[in-house]
């Protein structure tokens, strides 16, 4: 199944006229004809957008171009696992089209359960006509995280584990590509106390090289400029020590914000509607997360119209970062609480000024204890009492 | 009764001391700054940069602390007799005799106890314990510091796993410390009451006074 499979797909699963719709949004050169297939002049502004997020030099631009019009366009297993599909969604859906259709457009997407046409029998024939013939060449794009528990069975598809699938696909890929939090580190299923035992791909392959684009979703881009590099330089680009690639997750949100002078110079929204807030102050004090944040979200933005949550009022949640569901709550707090015994739940200045409030108590009692004793020894045993203390 | 001076410790601990006094003072002010800003301003145009600064200190301090720290881990392997490993830990009959005699007498059990001119092995064990924390705090400190050095981002990241987490773990080892400078000023100020050797003056001095035998 290859493009032109996946164009009768599009209009069959969503009907013409919401693809219509589509192209007249798209602005597109060609006015309202009806094509999924880009046209140049998109196909050339997707990739060089998505160069521009790689970092790459423009000169790089064309063979870029060329190697993600080559004809032998990599096979895709799309495996979906516990996930709610807001990955391919915010993909396939972006607003402008460019990015979505170049997916389409460069890639041969053979087995994808949300856009697929094939169901049943056909779709598994599918996914393993790919596994036989192209082994050792496809890609391989995981969305949602694996259960464990239990011998996996909280996600089956066709009476399979999710942990079997991903067990039986992945040797046999070229690479995998975990798109969005869970598949990268388990995201919220992964949640304390994770009634799933769910776990990210990294923590279940080994032997194929496994690449993470975490966020909730991911950018777009910070996945194309992954597929992208790969096909122009026939490897995955260099990650940091998570998995991620360092082009789209090498820096923190907090040293790319519009908002840093504002931090710097002390102006902060101190709570969501005052003055701070109105003039677009920094979002430290209402809970922002992007001092600890790794991601490209200020800089590439979303949805094509170019914001990001803290360019419109309202803090980063850290949503590529591992465990970001346990350690980045309360959201609107600067730190996690700490868990007391007793199943008490306090936020760490107040467990620690009770704790040095309670040693305090201690050394008084210690000292006053000292103080009796001393005053006992002197009336019992007069003259000698220097020596003895 | 006459007592004689003892040289116990030498000018590199007392630097290191009084270097740790200084950067945890600094640190404990500069990271609770940083991390519940009390200044908050409306002002445009002024480029007073208060945060900026206070990290700024709180980064410098953060460099103090770490040669304090290197020094003490040079002074506990190659230091003089009082100061280092060997005069601590309760391994050998020696140390750990001192070191239930020393409980006992600070939990005013017995009145005496044996006398050591170095650090008693309580004491020693928690300045151990308080290096060790320091480690951690080094370490997650400059996780957060770099957070473009791989060096940094793979030593913290093993440890931590995400900033956050080293964030939160840097925070509650400042409690940590607040903790462990109320007892140790407590228990100083105690000692120098009770025994007469001095101790408050020997670490400006590096010398104990010791009370002849006879
Ligand atoms: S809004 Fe958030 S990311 Fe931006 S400067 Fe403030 S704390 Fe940093
Ligand atoms: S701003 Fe923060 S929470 Fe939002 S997508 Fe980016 S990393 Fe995730």
């Amino acid at each position: 199944m290859g493009l032109v499979a996946v164009t009768s797909v599009f209009s069959d699963a969503y009907g013409e006229e919401c693809f219509t719709r589509e192209v007249v949004m798209a602005d597109s050169d060609k006015g309202n004809i009806l094509d999924l297939n880009l046209d140049r002049r998109g196909f050339i502004k997707g990739c060089t957008a998505v160069a521009t997020a790689l970092g790459v030099s423009d000169a790089l631009i064309p063979r870029m171009v060329e190697a993600a019009s080559s004809a032998q366009r990599p096979p895709v297993i799309w495996l979906h696992f516990q996930e709610c599909t807001g990955c391919t969604e915010s993909l396939l859906r972006s607003s402008h089209p460019d990015i979505g259709r170049l997916i389409l457009e460069i890639i041969s997407l053979d087995y994808h359960e949300t856009v697929m046409a094939g169901s049943g029998y056909q779709a598994e024939k599918s996914l393993h006509d790919t596994l036989e013939k192209y082994a050792g060449q496809f890609l391989c794009v995981v969305e949602g995280a694996i259960p464990t528990k239990d011998n996996g069975i909280y996600c089956q598809i066709a009476g399979r584990t999710a942990v079997d699938i991903l067990a039986e696909v992945a040797p046999k890929a070229a690479a995998v590509i975990a798109i969005g939090s869970c598949s990268s580190f388990g995201g919220i299923q992964a949640a304390a106390p994770n009634p799933t035992g769910a776990v990210g791909v990294r923590d279940l392959v080994s032997g194929t090289p496994v690449i993470n684009i975490p966020g909730c979703p991911p950018n777009p881009v910070s996945f194309m400029g992954t597929v992208l590099h790969y096909l122009t330089f026939k490897r995955l680009p260099p990650t940091d020590n998570l998995g991620r690639p360092l082009f789209a997750y090498g820096r923190r949100n907090h040293d790319q914000c519009e908002r840093r002078a504002h931090f710097d110079e002390g102006r902060f929204a101190e709570e969501f509607g005052d003055h701070g807030h109105l003039n677009g102050y920094c979002l430290y004090k209402v809970g922002c997360k992007g001092p600890g944040t790794f991601a490209n979200c200020p800089t590439a933005r979303f949805n094509d119209v170019g914001v990001w949550p803290v360019s419109v009022g309202h803090g980063c949640i850290g949503c590529t970062e591992p465990e970001f569901w346990d350690t980045m709550t309360p959201f609107y707090e600067r730190l996690p609480d700490v868990k007391l015994p007793g199943g008490l739940v306090s936020d760490v200045d107040g467990a620690g000024k009770t704790v040095l409030g309670l040693t305090a108590a201690a050394v008084g009692l210690h000292a006053a204890v000292g103080a009796v004793k001393r005053m006992a020894q002197c009336k019992c045993s007069g003259n000698d009492s220097e020596e003895e203390v | 009764m006459s007592y004689e001076t003892v040289r116990v410790w030498s000018w590199l601990l007392r630097v290191y001391h009084w270097a740790l006094v200084v950067s945890i003072t600094a640190l404990a002010i500069t990271g609770w700054y940083v991390n519940a800003p009390w200044t908050g301003t409306t002002l445009e145009g002024v480029a007073s940069m208060p945060v900026l600064a206070m990290r700024n200190v709180h980064f410098a301090a953060g460099y103090l602390f770490t040669g304090a720290l290197l020094i003490r881990i040079y002074l506990f392997l190659f230091g003089n007799r009082f100061e280092k490993l060997g005069d601590l830990l309760p391994v050998t009959g020696r140390n750990l005799r001192n070191l239930f005699s020393t409980a006992l007498y600070y939990l005013y059990l017995s009145p005496t106890k044996e006398e050591r001119m170095g650090h008693n092995v309580l004491a020693g064990m928690s300045y151990l314990l308080t290096m060790l924390v320091a480690v951690f705090q080094l370490i997650s400190g400059f996780f957060l510091l770099y957070p473009e050095s791989s060096f940094w981002q793979g030593l913290g990241g093993a440890i931590f796993s995400s900033q956050q987490q080293g964030r939160f773990v840097h925070h509650i080892l400042m409690w940590y410390f607040l903790f462990f400078a109320l007892i140790h000023v407590y228990l100083v100020i105690w000692n120098e009451i009770k025994a007469p050797e001095g101790l408050i003056s020997s670490i400006f001095s590096g010398r104990k006074f010791k009370e002849n035998e006879n």
